[in-house]
């Protein structure tokens, strides 16, 4: 399986906000475990699903400065609704503040306009270069494959629109 | 025993944690379900911080009387009767239920709870 | 991609806590993309372990006729990277417990080093629940075969130091089964 939780970025103001989708389907395998009888996206992709849009809105606003952006603290996710096969996810994050450490945000995610999670995340971004210079070239690598797999994401999304 | 503003900041700082609401958000007025988005599963985790904070023991119930409301004796066409309604006011001595007398339908009890009324609660169960 | 994010139980006391590990490791798909040329175990799927060795410890208070689903996460904090090669060690421990959920606190250790922390609260969906719609979750012997996975049976203890015995519990019928 790739660890890809997001369809398709669609719309983004930098430092601000970033919507993308998920589409939920049977033949996501781990859904035969979760659950046997009655498949459903797990909580925590929708918390993944998430955090991958922040840390999307974060390299977009930075021009992909760091290679490693991840979740650091959740709080208050909330559950309500099941999201199951056939249906899109639609997530929306919400910047509320970061330093050079750390980014915060809020998040929804919804299913036709019926709220299934919400809460907070905290992201953190650093390089591998800046505990050991040596891996600079690790991070460019890094950096160089998340830039193709971003234009995967946002492909036939208005560039002009989206800033 | 904590004073009423002791009791606010502690109650406070358990919705604004609980809930993931900004600290200017939680005033007295404010309804847990309807300003603050409280729902069931919320119920839980501000009961468990509240227990903490206090140090007190909250039943299932006690804050928000679900068994009341789902009793076919106190309750008629979606309404709390009468006897319903002695009975809310004998459990929730903490709670002004004024203007959930005027129209007593089941889900306005939930929705019109307040800050206030928790915090009610809780020196309530400080002073038993 | 499996769904089973503790490997298995070291510790299991009905009612109070539990042990489980899970190991990280190059065999799992998704350390190759997260991140794609420096594995880290996601912390989404940390969130998952905890839950999963949790929700188990609460489930077996409902007599695993039921599973529980976790409602909300209160709060979870991460504090390194995990890495390809290095085993998680959950401590989970239920902190209250009543008809309609549980909470459970929550540790993630990487040998001594502390990487996770969380509270997490379950729902218990009962018989009645509409999202369900009249559906279980699981067949029971879904749910016996997942015991069985993660040694449930073999560390498994009552309070009292007595040993857990599967066949104290219901797992070839189950509350959702429709009659």
């Amino acid at each position: 399986m790739r660890f890809w939780l997001l369809d398709r970025i669609s719309s983004y103001e930098p430092d601000t906000e970033l919507t993308a989708v998920k589409n939920v389907s049977l033949s996501e395998e781990y859904l035969a475990d979760h659950f046997p009888d009655f498949p459903v996206l797990p909580g925590v992709f929708m918390l993944e699903a998430a955090t991958q849009a922040g840390a999307w809105l974060v390299r977009f606003s930075e021009d992909f400065a760091h290679s490693i952006v991840v979740l650091h603290e959740a709080r208050a996710v909330k559950y309500a609704d099941f999201v199951t096969p056939g249906n899109t996810l639609q997530v929306r994050v919400k910047q509320q503040k970061s330093d050079e450490r750390l980014v915060h945000f809020r998040f929804e995610g919804e299913v036709e306009g019926r709220i299934s999670v919400s809460g907070r995340l905290v992201l953190e971004r650093y390089n591998l270069a800046d505990a050991n210079p040596e891996q600079a070239d690790l991070d460019a690598r890094m950096i160089a494959h998340q830039r193709s797999t971003a234009e995967l994401l946002t492909r036939g999304i208005d560039i002009a629109a989206a800033l | 025993m904590a004073s009423e503003d002791e009791i606010f900041e502690k109650v406070r700082e358990a919705l604004v944690e609980a809930l993931g609401v900004d600290d200017d958000e939680v005033t007295p007025e404010a309804t847990l379900q309807g300003d603050l988005d409280a729902e069931s599963i919320d119920f839980l985790d501000i009961v468990f911080r509240l227990e903490k904070s206090f140090d007190i023991k909250i039943e299932r119930g006690e804050l928000f009387p679900e068994d009341i409301l789902t009793n076919v004796e106190y309750v008629e066409d979606g309404k709390v009767n009468d006897s319903g309604i002695a009975k809310l006011r004998e459990r929730m001595p903490f709670a002004d239920l004024t203007k959930f007398e005027a129209e007593p339908s089941v889900q306005n009890l939930g929705q019109q709870l307040t800050v206030k009324d928790m915090c009610n609660f809780v020196a309530f169960k400080l002073a038993a | 991609m499996r769904w089973f994010w503790i490997d298995r139980y070291t510790e299991f006391v009905s009612g109070s806590h539990a042990v489980a590990v899970k190991g990280v490791t190059l065999a799992e798909d998704h350390l190759h993309d997260h991140m794609a040329g420096y594995p880290i175990m996601p912390n989404s799927l940390v969130v998952e372990g905890m839950a999963q060795a949790g929700g188990l410890l609460v489930s077996e208070r409902y007599e695993f006729r039921e599973l529980v689903v976790l409602g909300k996460l209160a709060k979870a904090k991460f504090h390194s990277c995990v890495r390809n090669g290095e085993t998680l060690t959950y401590r989970v421990k239920i902190e209250t417990i009543r008809s309609d959920g549980a909470a459970v606190s929550g540790t993630a250790h990487v040998g001594d080093r502390l990487h996770a922390k969380a509270t997490l609260f379950f729902a218990r969906l009962g018989d009645a629940n509409e999202a369900l719609q009249g559906q279980r979750l699981f067949h029971p012997n879904h749910l016996r075969h997942w015991l069985s996975l993660v040694g449930i049976f073999e560390v498994g203890v009552h309070q009292d130091g007595t040993p857990m015995k599967e066949k104290d519990y219901p797992l070839t019928e189950c509350a959702t089964d429709p009659a």
